[in-house]
């Protein structure tokens, strides 16, 4: 190893949202010289087992930038131990460890993005597209007194889908919810969205 | 969501998804250095008609074991065939499903943990009986046998 | 012993398509068409190996191995010698094949029945080659627990409908009269993660005589 005389990356924190895991830290900074950080990662498996073990993160081994998405290291709903040191050419700062392991559990669940629109009868919604790791429950009903509400899962979004042929002249509202399978958890529901399909009722 | 329940033992957060593709991805390389294409440690015998009430017990055992001895020591040659990323995939998500498995202690379940450990020590004789590299090699390669057989309990 | 040369033999691999399992292989950079190939296969945790009836000495590059590959909790190897008119030799085996895990899915065989204001789609069971103890042939549903089907009607360019189920038939409701529309049906079994390429049907909904006098 090349002699530590770099200082180490300090306030390392982990932002996570939507299962997008972002570390970051703050920049050593050398005038006029560009520094490259090295992350790596050990979960739950390797500090029981073989604390001496890391694994060199798929991203950012090196990077130049103070911060670095570890979605992809993060596979499994354990404890990550996370580390980053800089080098300058053959110069290398000590390792600086995130004080709080992360598990991805704690991600934040935002309310989906949600377009809602209408097609002659037909009620369409486009949900926000985050991933595969994501599913929706969307819920949605007639703007009267005493309505029932509808429950449908979508299972990706990003794809504009039918979700009621309507009655004419009918309004409905709709929200909708992610749900995580990797963590066994639900964002809240988004605000509802109502739109008022065209046309007068049929009266026969 | 999908989770595993296995009896009375539930497990959320683990996406089976994950681990095939964890799985998939070293396939090949590690069941390649297994020349031993007679012997099986997962048979017929250890995983077939495992009961419901068993399967918490087996599952437990056959992990720890993976946990403890398979993955401990076969390290070193993830770390030589470059696969250390599937390979703490997998040791991770074995990890996640044991620490939230528990299994009923309660004495009417004896004899169904029994059988659950003569099941188990079936596959720890097979393994036993090899060179421990060869056991190794063949233990990690027959990953895509347990995870198999884990689907049946995956709902 | 065989001579285990790269000019006389390659790829020796498994091809599976609804559990029809097929060993194919090339021929080596230098092989003469006189070459003769014999297949042999065994089930991964025996010690024997089987000789294929009806592949030996053959100078096809192809065997079918379903019969012999069918149970779908077994795994399975296959090998193939090679022999040329000059008598060197040469055999290559293929990775560990389990049908489960290596099978694609094929495209579902679907009727579109087009009605005034919607669309009817009746999915018929997809047989397989692969037969339980009293012989009756599993179907994909029978076999794989998560199986499932997933519609789109493509409704002009912008948007689509979507169903989804288990069940095998489903209907498009409130479509407009005399359109096409394009109608596309896919398996998809997830915890395999394995999804068919679409079943296509173009279909145009009946005109609306209903007013007409």
């Amino acid at each position: 190893d090349g002699v530590a005389v770099l200082t180490a990356p300090q306030n390392l924190s982990v932002q996570s949202t939507n299962m997008k895991h972002l570390l970051t830290w703050s920049p050593v900074v050398v005038p006029g010289e560009i520094i490259d950080y090295f992350v790596e990662y050990q979960g739950e498996y390797e500090s029981l087992y073989m604390s001496h073990i890391w694994i060199p993160s798929s991203w950012c081994s090196p990077t130049e930038n103070p911060e670095c998405d570890i979605t992809d290291d993060i596979t499994a709903t354990v404890l990550y131990n996370l580390r980053v040191r800089a080098t300058l050419g053959s110069q290398t700062s000590a390792w600086s460890t995130l004080k709080h392991p992360f598990n991805r559990n704690s991600t934040i669940l935002t309310p989906p993005g949600l377009e809602v629109s209408k097609d002659g009868f037909h009620l369409v919604i486009k949900l926000e597209d985050l991933g595969p790791q994501f599913e929706f429950l969307v819920a949605y009903w007639r703007r009267e007194p005493g309505a029932k509400e509808h429950i449908k899962m979508v299972r990706n979004g990003g794809v504009p889908v039918l979700l009621e042929t309507a009655e004419p002249g009918a309004a409905y509202c709709v929200k909708a919810q992610t749900f995580v399978k990797a963590i066994g958890r639900h964002s809240a529901f988004s605000q509802a969205e109502c739109v008022k399909l065209q046309g007068e009722a049929l009266s026969l | 969501g999908q989770e595993f329940q296995f009896g009375s033992c539930r497990v959320e957060g683990v996406v089976l998804q994950e681990l095939w593709a964890a799985f998939r991805a070293v396939k090949d390389v590690v069941q390649a250095q297994d020349n031993i294409t007679g012997v099986r440690l997962l048979r017929k015998e250890v995983l077939q008609n495992v009961s419901d009430a068993e399967s918490c017990y087996l599952i437990q055992a056959l992990l720890k074991f993976y946990l403890d001895t398979v993955f401990k020591n076969y390290h070193g040659k993830a770390a030589e065939f470059r696969i250390l990323k599937s390979f703490s995939t997998l040791a991770n998500n074995f990890i996640a499903i044991t620490s939230r498995l528990r299994p009923s202690q309660e004495n009417e379940m004896f004899s169904i943990s029994e059988s659950a450990r003569r099941r188990f020590l079936l596959f720890q004789r097979e393994f036993k009986q090899l060179d421990v590299e060869a056991a190794l090699t063949k233990a990690f390669g027959e990953v895509d046998i347990l995870l198999t057989w884990m689907e049946k309990f995956y709902q | 012993i065989a001579e285990d040369t790269l000019d006389l033999l390659q790829h020796v691999k498994f091809q599976s398509s609804n559990f029809e399992n097929i060993l194919t292989w090339d021929s080596g950079l230098e092989s003469a068409p006189d070459t003769v190939y014999s297949v042999e296969y065994k089930t991964y945790g025996e010690r024997e190996w089987l000789a294929k009836e009806g592949c030996q000495q053959i100078t096809r590059k192809s065997c079918n191995l379903t019969v012999e590959t069918g149970n779908v909790t077994e795994l399975y190897y296959a090998r193939v010698t090679a022999t040329s008119a000059g008598g060197r030799s040469a055999t290559k085996m293929t990775d560990r094949f389990s049908s489960l895990q290596h099978t694609t899915i094929k495209p579902p065989d679907v009727t579109c029945i087009p009605k005034v204001r919607s669309i009817q789609m009746i999915i018929h069971p997809t047989s397989t080659p692969i037969r339980t103890g009293d012989g009756r042939r599993l179907t994909l549903e029978d076999i794989f627990q998560d199986l499932f089907y997933r519609l789109e009607l493509h409704v002009n360019q912008t948007y689509q409908m979507y169903l989804a189920g288990p069940k095998k038939e489903y209907e498009f409701m409130g479509l407009t009269p005399d359109t096409e529309f394009l109608g596309t049906i896919t398996i998809s079994v997830p915890t395999w993660s394995k999804e068919s390429a679409p079943y296509v049907c173009r279909v145009k909904t009946l005109p609306d005589r209903t007013w007409t006098y």
